[in-house]
């Protein structure tokens, strides 16, 4: 292991990346869910202007929440910034009935996020009494949502991005290295002491392919047990590697093809970004898409689609190995 | 160095990366390119949802909210009859009655369907003919800076503290007539009236296109609120700093190209100098990437001091990347040793930013003052030159170690990476005095090291950081002062005598210490103010006479560079254990001075 400091860069890369990674969850849940930050902190708006009244009643309403009345809209502010209160909600009622809400909450603050959710649910339930109110004034009802459950923030985004994020990368990265592999034999000359082994062109590629193609899968159900530890419980676990694996053979497929046509790796790693960020970005226009296919299988909600889609991966994958052997053999590579 | 020549090997390296390709790569790469800004517009309007058919909801056609259930892509509606368990439905929906199951799935699922149903409301009222009873909440919202918290464990400032920072105190009001946009997200929403004029200062700031995701002022109906993402800094290291990323590849790919089959032989034996080479190859890559910058500041309501900013991170994931490509043996190695880069810098880069709450520890960061001026809030030259001078010390120093190495021996060989990292350290060292020149310059590596580790450790309790972090700096000057007489001894520069490892031990102490004063620039923004910034970077100044305040760190590091040096001209397990030794004694000095005036 000593010597073989490559592996061990590269394991210590991902250790750091995995410590990394609970602080980027958090991060970037709180971008797709901005309330998830939300434990037992309670916010103290203040509140005042000729709505008070409503909106006093409102505020209340939220468990998260509490109100303070302030007589007029510099005491509230003079209150905020001596920071006696979080937010301040200024309501004034216009002739139209329409209440202009002035808000203002602390600038750059961890906090913010916190308060402002919690400024948004209470104008969102203002709004919805209010609309009840002046329901005769309305062609349409709307309708009653149901009430807010209790539930877990980060639910989604651990299915629909991190554990596609989290199976994808090993393939985008296990292509990359293919790519370089070859392209490096190539400039360095070395291939021709290869070719002078026992072992045919097509062989050589399948070495260097084949472990690129098997190192992917196995990162993949690294993470994915590590998520199941953590209490994240994934569905359909095979489906999903047999994915992971696809996509990573048709990734490798592409790498490998690109480093023999080109056969400088600047260049080829630069076209196989390119390929590999376009052809992913056509991806998401089927029906279900390779992220959506492992959200889907991942939270339990597969439909005959998400069969079909891994099967048709699997076969392109295998179909591209073939081509790509095929090619290798047949034709002389300088 | 010679300007001429530099620009001319520029101009090579800019023709060479676009003249060398071929004609087949070049169609292929434009037809990718093509492809790919074909897709960018589709894929903007048909906005596909990675989280669609989630959740199964069972509802029966006559349910009010069928409809909604059929719109909304995160649900798939299924027949009501099945089962309400984990292998068939998430959610029951009987006319306006929910039946929640009991899991987590469950439950994520009623908070989606709420959501849709809100959504949905939200549309209908805007076929409303009475607007003001459709949307009868109007909001604007605007962030305005409080009075800074109570820290806990800071006395007052000992010494005359530095200026206040821009960050929070200087009560700039960064709110203004509402002009913001909306918030984005929400389809078809009608965008209310501005709130009439609120008084705030200035005139009408430009609305940025992320809508409130950075914080600007917002204006809408209270369903196109944006909470501001808390984690700003990650999403400003994301945007600025992935596509260094791509910069890197090229450019490591080019400095590693030219040590394959003695490439970069030819250019050696030129008149060019070895600095005029590097420097040559890397500016059109660090022009790129100013360029990239520059679009992206615009691209986010950003201006000069933006990109004033980004521009020393750019020189310091390329100075990193050179050294990557000078020792790395094979591209395999370089993409590892990149991808540690691009992490730990980009680490450096928001993890700071994050305690906005505490300003000297966010100063420490560039984002920092690119929050600043997406906010137009004033930055203090201090401030200014605190969050950059560090980085782009630390970038030129490491150009000058590439550089060093920049020769045949250690271009065309396949040393192991340790190796050629110590012929890097010994390469500048041609007489003893060099050996002190290189501790000062090892300064902005030791900054820039400690005030990581005190932007990490500052989440711990009080007892606990304080401690370690002394230990850290301690473990990290003591390597900053030896490392490079190891790698001085090690390559026979200088003979292995007790008596030239003390001499050393000295030179390198007294370099330290000269050099130390750029800590005072700490003083800049305020670190000081929190006990842990004391414990990092002036635990001798508090209160104590000038004479032991010159002498006492004179003395320290005089002392402890000299122990490791002794150990270094035996061998390297000597070496090690020296260090660690020299790191104790730092240690125990530095516990004292916080126990003598705590």
């Amino acid at each position: 292991m000593r010597s073989e400091k490559t592996i061990v860069l590269a394991l210590l890369i991902q250790l750091f990346v995995a410590a990394f990674s609970s602080f980027l969850v958090v991060g970037l849940v709180s971008l797709y869910d901005p309330g998830s930050t939300q434990g037992t902190y309670s916010v103290e708006i203040a509140v005042s202007g000729n709505a008070s009244d409503d909106l006093e009643a409102v505020v209340e309403t939220g468990e998260a929440r509490e109100a303070v009345v302030y007589p007029s809209r510099d005491d509230a502010l003079s209150a905020f910034t001596n920071r006696e209160v979080d937010a301040v909600l200024h309501g004034t009622v216009g002739p139209d009935g329409r209440i202009q809400v002035e808000a203002v909450a602390p600038e750059g603050d961890f906090r913010t996020t916190l308060i402002v959710v919690q400024v948004k649910e209470t104008l969102s339930d203002l709004e919805r009494e209010r609309r009840d109110e002046l329901a005769h004034r309305l062609d349409q009802r709307p309708l009653d949502p149901p009430p807010r459950p209790d539930a877990n923030p980060y639910f989604g985004f651990t299915y629909t991005i991190l554990v596609p994020m989290l199976a994808f990368l090993p393939a985008f990265i296990s292509g990359s290295i293919a790519s370089d592999s070859i392209a490096e034999e190539l400039e360095r000359g070395t291939l021709e002491l290869l070719r002078v082994a026992p072992l045919s062109v097509p062989q050589i590629i399948d070495g260097k392919a084949i472990a690129m193609i098997s190192i992917a899968p196995a990162q993949a159900a690294l993470w994915l047990l590590f998520l199941e530890l953590n209490g994240t419980a994934i569905a359909n676990p095979l489906y999903v590697l047999l994915l992971v694996a696809s996509l990573t053979a048709v990734l490798v497929v592409i790498g490998a093809a690109l480093a023999i046509a080109i056969g400088v790796r600047r260049e080829a790693q630069l076209l196989y970004s390119l390929l590999a960020l376009g052809l992913f970005g056509a991806s998401m226009l089927l029906p279900e898409s390779p992220p959506n296919l492992v959200a889907k299988l991942a939270i339990g909600s597969p439909t005959s689609v998400t069969y079909l889609s891994v099967g048709a991966l699997a076969v392109l994958g295998v179909v591209g190995y073939w081509a790509i052997r095929r090619f290798v053999a047949t034709t002389p590579i300088d | 160095m010679r300007a001429g020549q530099t620009l001319r090997i520029a101009r090579w390296e800019t023709l060479r990366s676009v003249g060398s390709v071929d004609r087949r790569t070049t169609i292929a790469l434009v037809a990718v390119l093509v492809f790919v800004a074909g897709l960018v517009p589709v894929l903007l309007t048909t906005t596909p949802t990675p989280g669609a058919g989630l959740y199964r909801v069972g509802v029966d056609a006559s349910s009010p909210y069928a409809a909604v259930i059929q719109e909304d892509p995160e649900l798939q509606a299924v027949d009501p009859d099945l089962p309400l368990e984990p292998g068939s439905m998430d959610v029951r929906v009987v006319g306006t009655a929910v039946y929640v199951p009991d899991t987590e799935k469950g439950r994520a699922a009623a908070g989606a369907l709420r959501e849709a149903i809100i959504t949905h409301n939200d549309a209908v009222m805007t076929q409303e003919d009475d607007q003001a009873a459709a949307f009868p909440v109007s909001v604007t919202l605007r962030y305005l800076p409080q009075a800074a918290p109570d820290i806990a464990g800071v006395g007052t400032g000992t010494d005359g503290t530095g200026p206040d920072t821009g960050a929070a105190g200087d009560g700039s009001d960064t709110g203004a007539a509402g002009t913001g946009g909306d918030g984005d997200g929400e389809s078809g929403q009608p965008s209310a009236e501005p709130d009439g004029g609120t008084g705030a200062a200035g005139g009408p700031i430009p609305s940025a296109p992320i809508g409130g995701i950075l914080g600007t002022t917002q204006t809408g109906t209270p369903s196109a609120i944006a909470p501001p993402f808390p984690l700003r800094s990650l999403l400003l290291a994301f945007l600025f700093l992935l596509p260094f990323n791509v910069v890197i590849q090229a450019y490591g790919s080019s400095v590693i190209a030219e040590r394959i089959n003695r490439r970069g032989e030819p250019l050696l034996v030129s008149p060019a100098t070895r600095a005029d080479i590097v420097i040559g190859k890397a500016l059109p890559y660090f022009l790129g990437s100013i360029a990239i910058t520059t679009v992206i500041a615009i691209g986010i309501g950003g201006g000069l001091l933006s990109i004033a900013a980004v521009a020393p991170i750019a020189a310091l994931f390329m100075a990193a990347t050179f050294v990557a490509g000078m020792l790395a043996r094979s591209y395999k190695e370089l993409t590892f040793v990149t991808v540690t880069i691009s992490v730990t810098l980009t680490g450096y880069a928001f993890i700071p930013a994050v305690f906005a709450e505490v300003h000297p520890i966010a100063a420490i960061s560039p984002l920092t003052l690119v929050v600043n001026d997406l906010q137009s809030v004033a930055v203090s030259p201090g401030e200014f030159v605190f969050a950059t001078l560090p980085v782009t010390l630390a970038a030129a120093v490491l150009f000058s170690l590439g550089i060093g190495i920049y020769r045949e021996e250690d271009m065309f060989t396949q040393r192991p990476l340790p190796q050629k990292a110590i012929d890097a350290l010994a390469a500048p060292l041609r007489s003893r005095l060099h050996v002190g020149l290189w501790t000062a310059l090892f300064i902005p590596f030791v900054l820039v090291l400690e005030l990581f580790a005190v932007a990490t450790l500052y989440i711990l309790p009080v007892s606990l950081s304080i401690p370690v972090l002394l230990g850290v700096v301690a473990l990290i000057e003591e390597v900053a002062k030896s490392v490079h007489v190891f790698a001085g001894f090690n390559r026979a520069r200088f003979p292995r005598t007790v008596r030239t490892g003390l001499v050393l031990g000295v030179i390198s102490g007294v370099g330290f210490f000269l050099a130390e004063k750029l800590l005072v620039i700490t003083q800049l923004v305020g670190l000081p103010d929190l006990e842990i910034g004391q414990a990092a970077f002036a635990p001798e100044v508090l209160g104590v006479t000038p004479a032991v305040l010159l002498l006492a760190p004179l003395v320290l590091h005089t002392t402890t560079a000299a122990i490791s040096a002794v150990g270094a001209q035996r061998s390297r397990i000597a070496y090690v254990m020296a260090l660690g030794v020299a790191s104790l004694v730092h240690l125990a000095y530095n516990l004292a001075v916080v126990m003598t005036l705590a």
